[in-house]
């Protein structure tokens, strides 16, 4: 009788330790699955009013080419003929051949909308992030294009190599739920 | 023999590998998968056909009293050309506490195009996006009354502002130049009718870039129209409309922003403009009036707003912005025949450079404010001397920089007008910046950079949307 109880005792106890185990087991993947969720990591990312156009995020970033690609905000875009960050300054003439095209991997192409209207899209895989259109834009147009750090591309790395030597200090650790400063949508924060 | 047919089977089969690399050597474009980029990639359409336009056939009257007022801004930089007002009113130094005192501001249709006023009257040439009309508006300067408008029809569409040029007015005649190169001359008392011409369609110029910006002049009774296309310059009869003179365009020069600054040197008086092509001075008076006095190609930019700046040594001051940066030229005259020399250009970040406005020339010393590709003192006003307009004398400092709007003098104060609306009092010195006040007069205000116009301590100023009258008087 003793002997049976006894048996009973472990088998219950083994019972017992397996949905303990189960439970725990199960609290844990949920409280992990419910902090990945409700958690906002970080991640890498450029203040376009800070930005002052040095070419660094070209050169600097461990990817090559660079996650940092020009952006084009359309809704301030003027939509111009002589658009500063696409033609060279006193270009030869407005039209798209080479020798008149500021940026030097041709990234940006241009298509006439109606006179006098044309409308500036930009090849992801072809930006460099040089920056020339932007600075080009920033000087002579309403600057609509813009640099971002693209993050499908980016790696995030813990010490963001072009972050290190940004003159301006404008790249900067931001949430990853707002991981892009678009402009037009996106207006400094007044401090 | 062996080894001997062995070595030459060797050296055959590396002749063979060599001549097949030479081959792909030669046969390999190492640059065959990049995509040449030529023009016409954008399928650039064709101009907009041609409107017909009926010149000065819109009027509406709606007051007719006004307070009469002694002081004129009869055009463009004033009546000395020179955006200096010699007017002895005493200005205010500071703003009242309580902020400007704004007498009547008036919504108009997006654009840049500044006022000129004459005795009590201002008149603004200003776009009705509603009514799709391009239209003169006669305002009463003291109390903001409408008096009258007329125009005509005539669709354009947005860029970056429509109207940006400002009427000339005289005692008898106004004369305004429309978006799309539409002239109108008007009678200043009555508002009727005198005769209108169309630029574009007469003389096959181009329309610049973001419509036009080249300020109508009238000269001793005749309208002065630097065409561009078949005529470089015209001359026209304010009274009867008739062709006075036509000067000749060879080298197919084109209409820029720039407006015609008449200036006298070496005993003629003649006729200084900048278009896309290059400089001119042309003959104002006398039996050869509307000939070439001199011309250079060496000042040539796709775009070029500032005016000439003729100063009394002969010295010619241009710059332009979109990168152009500026050139000092030196026009000479030896027995009746003149010559012009540039003397020095430079890139924007190099010295003086305007992108917009024209620098003001006051005590011997160069006025302006530097474009955002200025280099370290970008957006900031600065002095230079004539003699070296590379050497910057002062500057505003980077903590005080402004835009692309106007500036001028009056009273001897230097009055700068940002983007954004707000309005900077300094005291013009040729040894240091000196501000004196400063107070945003134009809330929300956006690309303020139409001229200033002032009459009687009567500043009329504007952003994209809106016009104000402040009163300055002390």
């Amino acid at each position: 009788m003793e002997k049976e109880n006894k048996a009973k005792n472990r088998r219950e106890f083994l019972q017992s330790g397996v949905r303990l185990s189960l439970a725990l087991a199960l609290g844990s993947v949920s409280g992990l699955a419910l902090s990945k969720a409700i958690k906002d990591d970080y991640v890498w990312q450029i203040d376009p009013f800070e930005c002052t156009q040095c070419g660094r995020c070209a050169t600097e970033c461990v990817m090559n080419p660079s996650a940092v690609k020009c952006v084009h905000a359309y809704d301030l875009c003027g939509y111009c003929d002589l658009c500063g960050g696409y033609l060279k300054p006193d270009s030869n003439a407005r039209t798209t051949a080479a020798e008149n095209q500021l940026c030097p991997t041709a990234a940006i192409e241009r298509k006439f909308i109606e006179e006098p209207y044309f409308e500036y899209h930009i090849n992801e895989d072809l930006c460099i992030g040089c920056a020339k259109c932007v600075k080009g834009c920033t000087s002579f147009g309403n600057g609509s294009l813009h640099l971002q750090i693209i993050h499908d591309i980016c790696l995030n790395c813990n010490d963001c190599s072009i972050a290190r030597r940004c003159p301006s200090n404008a790249i900067k650790r931001v949430k990853a739920s707002e991981a892009y400063n678009i402009k037009g949508d996106w207006s400094k924060p007044t401090t | 023999m062996n080894t001997k047919k062995t070595i030459n089977t060797i050296l055959l089969v590396i002749s063979f590998i060599g001549l097949v690399f030479i081959f792909w050597w030669l046969r390999n474009d190492p640059t065959r998968s990049f995509k040449i980029s030529e023009a016409g990639a954008d399928n650039r359409g064709t101009a907009d056909s041609a409107q017909v336009v009926n010149i000065g056939e819109i009027f509406r009257e709606y007051e007719t009293t006004y307070t009469e007022l002694s002081e004129t801004w009869p055009r463009f930089r004033g009546s000395d050309f020179d955006n200096i007002s010699k007017s002895p009113v005493k200005l205010i130094d500071k703003f009242p506490a309580e902020g400007p005192k704004i007498l009547w501001s008036v919504e108009l249709g997006e654009g840049h195009s500044g006022a000129a006023i004459y005795n009590g009257l201002a008149y603004v040439l200003d776009y009705d996006e509603e009514k799709r009309a391009d239209m003169l508006r006669c305002f009463s300067v003291v109390d903001g009354k409408e008096m009258w408008a007329r125009g005509y029809s005539l669709n354009i569409k947005r860029n970056h502002g429509m109207s940006r040029t400002i009427p000339a007015v005289t005692d008898d005649y106004i004369l305004t130049m429309g978006p799309m190169c539409h002239v109108m001359c008007l009678e200043r008392e009555t508002a009727n009718l005198l005769w209108g011409l169309d630029v574009a369609k007469e003389y096959e110029s181009e329309i610049p870039l973001w419509y036009t910006g080249q300020c109508p002049l009238i000269d001793d009774g005749k309208a002065i129209i630097a065409t561009g296309g078949k005529a470089l310059m015209v001359a026209i009869d304010c009274a009867t409309g008739e062709k006075l003179w036509e000067t000749p365009n060879p080298n197919n020069w084109l209409m820029s922003h720039s407006s015609v600054m008449p200036y006298t040197f070496g005993g003629r008086k003649m006729y200084v403009y900048s278009a896309i092509g290059g400089m001119v001075g042309i003959a104002a008076d006398g039996d050869d009036a509307g000939k070439i006095l001199w011309e250079t190609p060496a000042w040539n930019h796709s775009v070029v707003a500032p005016s000439p700046v003729c100063m009394p040594d002969g010295k010619i001051f241009m710059t332009a912005g979109y990168g152009a940066g500026s050139m000092m030229l030196q026009l000479s005259e030896n027995d009746n025949t003149y010559t012009i020399e540039p003397l020095y250009e430079y890139a924007p970040k190099d010295g003086l450079a305007c992108e917009q406005q024209t620098a003001i020339f006051w005590n011997n010393h160069l006025f302006g404010i530097l474009p955002k590709d200025g280099g370290a003192l970008r957006n900031q006003m600065v002095c230079v001397s004539p003699s070296d307009t590379r050497k910057i004398i002062w500057s505003s400092g980077k903590e005080v920089r402004f835009g692309l709007g106007p500036y001028f003098m009056a009273d001897g104060k230097l009055f700068i007008l940002s983007d954004d609306g707000t309005l900077t009092i300094a005291k013009p010195g040729i040894d240091s910046y000196i501000q004196i006040d400063q107070v945003k007069v134009i809330e929300n205000a956006h690309d303020a950079w139409a001229p200033f116009a002032l009459a009687n301590g009567y500043l009329i100023m504007r952003d994209s949307k809106t016009m104000v009258c402040i009163d300055l008087n002390v």
